[in-house]
């Protein structure tokens, strides 16, 4: 090696910090994540690992976190590292609310994470947060909804729609062509698990749905109607798939 | 660096006894606290009585500026906000050309009332503090935000001997037109009408006994006035002039400095009021 | 001169609080809410010196919901009691204690019961069936052991916590600018 990755705050001589793009590394290789605004609401999707057979699924923690109120966030990569943040976020909404009254816009929780994890890249001793994460929410009396990224090193910006972790190109470029503008609630829930399960093929099992609407608290979908999703969905893409096919077997009630 | 370390190397259960504030907070906002030394000595509030009370120690050294009237209203109209000039220190009259409105940025003010000094430093550092906020989050601070600024940086002194009273004043869109008031003791209430200083037991009578929501800007300004120059006519540590103000959504406008020798007599002779002043003193023969 | 006044029924808290805010010699302000909601079904009504009060119960607040957020479940009224004493007496042994006196008025969804705790800047703690701070207590108090029974009605409450209100109303040499009085049951709190 070229003895540039050891310390953390040590460039290469072609301006690299290996250690923060490594973090970029271990975040690809985390469930995928997806986040998918609409009109009036904001979704987060994400790959849930396939339980081993004796473990409890009902306490193993999930990968979508509630940071206040009207803020929740996704993230891909170190599960570790991830409470750490998701924690020092949490204590930072708290903390906001104390201090200013008003509780903490989406942006500004952004920021802050990504100040944090800036931080972890210019001082010694200590290793990049080994996640990006996707914060979705409303800010307080507004009914605009937020999505924005995270990255190891300390990147942020905003989006209409996006992926993060393990296949992310295949799920955004998915997100990049089937994305329009103002969609409505059904839609909107309807193209997250759709872009997940580009990469997920095992279907409602894997999958986590968080649904943000402004003023409501948090809405986890259930197992049963995200299986009712990937059910139509199944059923759509079969349906054109015979169309697109109509030699191949049966043919098509056209 | 190893500071810098310690700092992000708590484990998360630790961190949660601190969350006070200032410390949090500060994170962002590093180096927004300026450093005052303070005396070497266990009580400040205490030495900074023992030499500047000149009610209990006519002979102490430093006097510090007290005595004032000022008021700010609410209204259908936004904000009216009235002050006098005059500084004393004990009984000598220290000036009678005093700015005891405190102008924030073009949306905020703030009062004066008790130490001069503290409340023009505390309050000029507020006006920094509202402007980082309007860069870092590109929108203006609620008055809300900034008034819990100012209550938590006093709070932190408390018991050290600093003496305020205040009014931040402002309007936001969200909030409409706001009114805080905020003391030395940590005391941040919202309200539609205060009154501060030695003064104000004589602002008030006038203020809420003509005081309507529906007040024209004209009539509110007017009323404004007129309180103040009753407590500059009863109060002895206040005088001199009044400043008028109006805090609209466009920010605020300054209506003017009022000679209080001047406007008492105009005043009288308009309304026929002030009965106990003679007008003829010319004597009987 | 504050009033802060609570009771328990069989299956509510009733917590009055006086709407007067005094500095020196005037009334600032006849709104005034001396209470925080802590957890969806506890509140803190509080009274004591300006600054320490609202600085500690927004202080208490912030960490009460921090531990709702980081652990998805609402602490009980008698955990938060414990927390609140708890601080309250690392205060007392700080350089400057805040000074503040409390109650805790809460429901416990688990357990379904009321509960009513009264505490002071001492870290004093004591769980009642109704308690009082401050002058309002002098008047109250003989009046609620008199009239105040196990399992009452809400409604019952509210007649005896209205008896405790015109006493002070007679009685009291100050104005206190009204009593605002809020409830505390399953559904959480509202105001009457």
């Amino acid at each position: 090696m070229s003895g540039y990755d050891r310390a953390l705050s040590v460039f290469s001589p072609d301006g690299h910090v290996f250690q923060v793009e490594y973090a970029l590394e271990a975040v690809k290789r985390g469930t995928c994540a997806v986040g998918v605004k609409g009109s009036t609401i904001v979704v987060l999707g994400c790959e849930k690992r396939t339980a081993m057979k004796l473990q409890d699924t009902r306490i193993t923690p999930s990968k979508i976190a509630l940071i206040d109120h009207h803020v929740c966030l996704a993230f891909a990569g170190l599960n570790a590292d991830a409470r750490v943040l998701v924690d020092k976020a949490r204590v930072e909404a708290q903390s906001h609310r104390l201090t200013v009254e008003d509780p903490v816009t989406i942006e500004y929780l952004t920021k802050y994470i990504a100040g944090v994890q800036q931080r972890y890249t210019q001082s010694g001793g200590v290793r990049p947060f080994g996640i990006s994460t996707l914060v979705i929410g409303f800010d307080p009396n507004d009914d605009t909804p937020r999505l924005y990224q995270t990255e190891p090193s300390g990147i942020y910006s905003a989006w209409k729609a996006n992926a993060i972790g393990r296949s992310s190109k295949t799920v955004r470029e998915f997100l990049e062509r089937n994305y329009k503008e103002d969609m409505d609630r059904e839609e909107t829930i309807r193209l997250a698990i759709k872009s997940l399960l580009e990469v997920v093929q095992t279907g409602a099992r894997n999958i986590e749905i968080a649904i943000m609407a402004p003023g409501k608290p948090i809405e986890m979908l259930g197992f049963d109607s995200i299986e009712q999703y990937v059910k139509d969905i199944e059923t759509e893409k079969e349906a054109e798939a015979a169309k697109k096919k109509p030699r191949g077997g049966q043919a098509t009630s056209n | 660096m190893d500071a810098i370390v310690a700092r992000y190397s708590r484990t998360a259960g630790v961190e949660h006894d601190d969350l006070r504030g200032e410390e949090q907070y500060d994170c962002s906002a590093p180096s927004s606290l300026p450093l005052l030394s303070l005396p070497p000595i266990s009580q400040p509030a205490a030495f900074l009585r023992a030499h500047t009370d000149d009610a209990s120690n006519p002979d102490c050294k430093i006097k510090i500026a007290h005595g004032t009237t000022t008021l700010a209203f609410r209204f259908q109209g936004g904000i009216v906000v009235a002050v006098d000039s005059r500084a004393t220190a004990g009984s000598w009259i220290a000036s009678q050309t005093v700015k005891k409105v405190i102008e924030i940025n073009p949306f905020l003010l703030g009062t004066m009332a008790g130490g001069a000094a503290d409340c023009q430093f505390w309050e000029t550092w507020l006006g920094i503090q509202c402007r980082l906020h309007e860069l870092r989050e590109k929108s203006r601070i609620s008055v809300a935000a900034a008034s819990k600024i100012l209550s938590n940086l006093v709070y932190s002194y408390k018991g050290m001997g600093l003496s305020m009273g205040t009014m931040i004043c402002g309007y936001t869109k969200l909030e409409g037109p706001a009114i805080y008031y905020v003391d030395s003791d940590g005391t941040r209430l919202k309200g539609d009408l205060f009154c501060v200083g030695s003064g104000q037991t004589f602002a008030y009578g006038v203020l809420d006994s003509a005081y309507k929501w529906d007040l024209s800007v004209e009539e509110a300004l007017a009323l404004g006035k007129r309180s103040i120059l009753a407590a500059t006519h009863r109060d002895a540590f206040s005088g001199g002039s009044v400043n008028l103000y109006h805090v609209k959504e466009s920010g605020w406008t300054y209506y003017g400095n009022h000679n209080v020798g001047e406007l008492f007599w105009k005043t009288k002779a308009e309304e026929q009021s002030f009965e106990n002043v003679p007008t003829d003193f010319t004597v009987d023969a | 001169m504050d009033v802060i006044l609570g009771l328990t029924t069989k299956d509510a808290v009733i917590v009055a609080t006086s709407m007067a805010a005094v500095r020196g010699v005037s009334i600032l302000k006849s709104d005034d809410d001396k209470t925080r909601v802590v957890a969806p079904h506890t509140l803190v009504a509080y009274t004591g010196e300006p600054g320490d009060t609202v600085q500690f119960a927004e202080y208490v607040q912030a960490n009460i919901q921090l531990h709702g957020m980081r652990n998805e479940t609402e602490l009980s009224p008698p955990a938060i009691t414990s927390f609140v004493r708890s601080e309250l007496a690392k205060s007392l042994r700080s350089r400057k204690p805040y000074q503040v006196n409390i109650l805790i008025a809460g429901y416990d969804t688990a357990t379904e019961k009321p509960y009513l705790y009264w505490v002071d800047y001492l870290a004093s703690s004591a769980q009642l069936p109704y308690a009082a701070h401050g002058y309002a207590a002098y008047y109250t108090l003989s009046l609620l052991d008199r009239w105040h029974k196990k399992d009452l009605s809400l409604d019952e409450g509210m007649k005896i916590m209205e008896m405790c209100v015109a006493e002070l109303r007679t009685r009291l040499p100050i104005d206190f600018k009204g009593i605002q009085v809020k409830i505390i049951d399953r559904d959480g709190v509202r105001m009457v």
